[in-house]
């Protein structure tokens, strides 16, 4: 039976590199399979989707997956969003990126839920956020297949060397850390809005393309103003006390200001994800 | 000076064009028509008066921007193209070598990121000597591109147009300096800001200001400005340059590149900067 897959990321995340690791990986496995990234404006940052079709038959079908299977979401905060479950078929499964069990999961419907830290997971093996493969292995365990080593062997296929090595240590983490799966907490799903990628100014909210963030010590600042004149997106406001204020919607969490502080006034810290 | 560009636009984190941009339009101030070509500027940063074009025609808009004003009596507005390398060295060339020979009243102001970055890392005529781009791929026989980087501002400068300037997103002051100086000018100015591109170079998004600052300290990327196409002025002279592998390594584009390549740029960085002193001490450009 034909399986759609639809994975939701964000630019730099690799949720295209996802899609063809996980087709290929099903071919390994023997079955008929798809890629298919939706090309739009996919700058680092900007909410990312890409389809995979799998299938035991050759897949004729040359279209977006529109009633998905299975939904693989590689942002932590993209997870806490209704909109990911949007469109699901009856039943089926949404792997989230998140730090809670599944029992917290607030997205609702009809659906199945299973959720792994693959951020934690990502900074840990390949000491950057990219989580695709961090969530690959949590999908073997959830869905059963495709095998371990499929994905393995695609992962040696796209990548070589010592970051090969790192994806794979990250596919083994993250299948023996994937939670359980349950149904849905929630059984009624919520109001799902659009996620906006375009716009500008006070129409604009970055503040969700953080990993980490800022965190001036304002003690050891000595106002030589070098993070504001470097800030790229005029998130510093200065102050009347001759002090930086960091403006949140405008901060995207480059870390140039963190680099630029003379002092080291500036600390680089993990955003921590609410689960509202 | 007020902040002009609305932010924030949907550049990548790190995004040196769209501190070029900022630090460019906030030097120009508010009296200012920006044209813009549809690529990494356009899209990743934003000005309250603008328009669109093409990449050809670049130099054609300005002219008709500035024609349109001066028929109307209008003569304090600065007009100016915030093009990328694209739409400078390569596609818009002869647009705007046309507009220089008739020596128009615009400003050009190239952010360049050494490649078409909005479309995925695409060579151009900008890219520097060896690097990785996904249209020079690093292969089993051939590694990165095999010709060097076009020297446009000499290009220029070969025009005797008013104001030629290279400048660096790393030295925000000269930048603007620049620009300042530039605005009390008539006719044809180029400024060619070096933005490094964090995807495309392929660094950590952090160090964008420490990337363009070494290319300045190595001698990579001089910065320097040329008035009436020969009086030649160094604004950047360090007692001593840095080894050209501090500004190469930190690339994971130019990882490829071996001790022998690195030499060879570094010989040949050492020649332009011995040449540009030179030129300096004169205060005459020589080719």
């Amino acid at each position: 039976m034909v399986v759609g897959i639809r994975i939701h990321g964000r630019g730099g995340q690799g949720a295209v590199t996802a899609s063809r690791l996980l087709a290929t990986a099903a071919y390994y496995d023997g079955k008929f399979s798809q890629a298919i990234p939706m090309y739009g404006t996919e700058r680092r940052g900007a909410p990312v989707t890409a389809y995979v079709r799998v299938d035991d038959v050759r897949v004729r079908e040359r279209e977006l997956v529109h009633t998905p299977e299975i939904v693989m979401v590689l942002d932590p905060l993209l997870s806490t969003r209704q909109t990911m479950a949007d469109d699901m078929a009856e039943g089926g499964l949404l792997l989230l990126n998140a730090a809670y069990p599944p029992e917290e999961v607030k997205t609702g419907g009809n659906i199945r839920v299973a959720t792994v830290n693959a951020t934690n997971i990502a900074l840990e093996t390949l000491r950057r956020p990219i989580t695709n493969t961090a969530i690959l292995g949590a999908f073997a365990k959830a869905v059963g297949w495709p095998k371990l080593e499929s994905i393995e062997k695609a992962i040696r296929k796209q990548f070589s060397g010592r970051i090969a090595d790192m994806n794979v240590e990250a596919i083994k983490r993250s299948y023996d850390e994937c939670s359980e799966v349950i149904p849905a907490p929630v059984k009624i799903a919520g109001e799902s809005e659009a996620i906006a990628v375009g716009g500008y100014g006070v129409l604009k909210d970055v503040s969700s393309w953080r990993v980490f963030q800022p965190v001036i010590d304002m003690d050891k600042c000595t106002g030589c103003k070098n993070c504001w004149i470097y800030c790229p997106e005029t998130a510093i406001k200065w102050t009347d006390e001759n002090k930086p204020e960091i403006e949140w919607r405008k901060c995207k969490g480059c870390g140039i200001c963190v680099n630029e502080c003379p002092v080291g006034a500036i600390e680089f810290k993990r955003v921590e994800i609410k689960n509202e | 000076m007020d902040e002009l560009t609305i932010t924030p636009g949907s550049a990548c984190q790190g995004c040196g064009a769209a501190l070029a941009a900022r630090l460019a339009f906030k030097a120009l101030g508010p009296n200012t028509i920006r044209h813009g070509v549809p690529c990494c500027p356009d899209s990743a940063t934003m000005t309250p008066r603008g328009g669109g074009g093409v990449f050809e025609g670049g130099g054609a808009a300005l002219t008709g921007t500035w024609r349109a004003l001066k028929a109307k009596g209008i003569t304090d507005v600065q007009v100016v193209g915030f093009f990328g390398d694209g739409g400078t060295y390569d596609i818009g060339l002869q647009g705007i070598s046309a507009a220089a020979e008739r020596n128009e009243n615009i400003w050009v102001i190239t952010k360049d990121n050494e490649a078409y970055m909005n479309t995925g890392n695409q060579r151009s005529s900008s890219t520097p000597l060896y690097a990785m781009t996904s249209t020079t791929p690093v292969g089993s026989v051939i590694k990165g591109k095999q010709t060097g980087k076009k020297n446009i501002p000499m290009i220029f400068a070969a025009h005797h147009v008013p104001f030629v300037a290279t400048a660096s997103v790393g030295y925000p002051e000269d930048l603007i300096a620049k620009i300042e100086y530039g605005k009390t000018l008539t006719g044809f100015k180029m400024l060619i800001i070096q933005s490094p591109c964090p995807v495309g170079w392929r660094y950590d998004p952090a160090k964008t200001i420490e990337v363009a600052r070494s290319a300045v300290q190595t001698g990579i990327w001089p910065l320097y400005e040329i008035t009436d196409g020969e009086k030649f002025k160094l604004t950047y002279k360090p007692r001593e340059l840095k080894p050209v592998t501090e500004y190469y390594k930190p690339q994971a584009r130019f990882r490829h590149v071996t001790d022998e390549q690195l030499a060879g740029i570094q010989e040949d960085t050492t020649k332009n900067w011995e040449k540009l002193l030179k030129s300096d001490e004169l205060g005459q450009l020589l080719i």
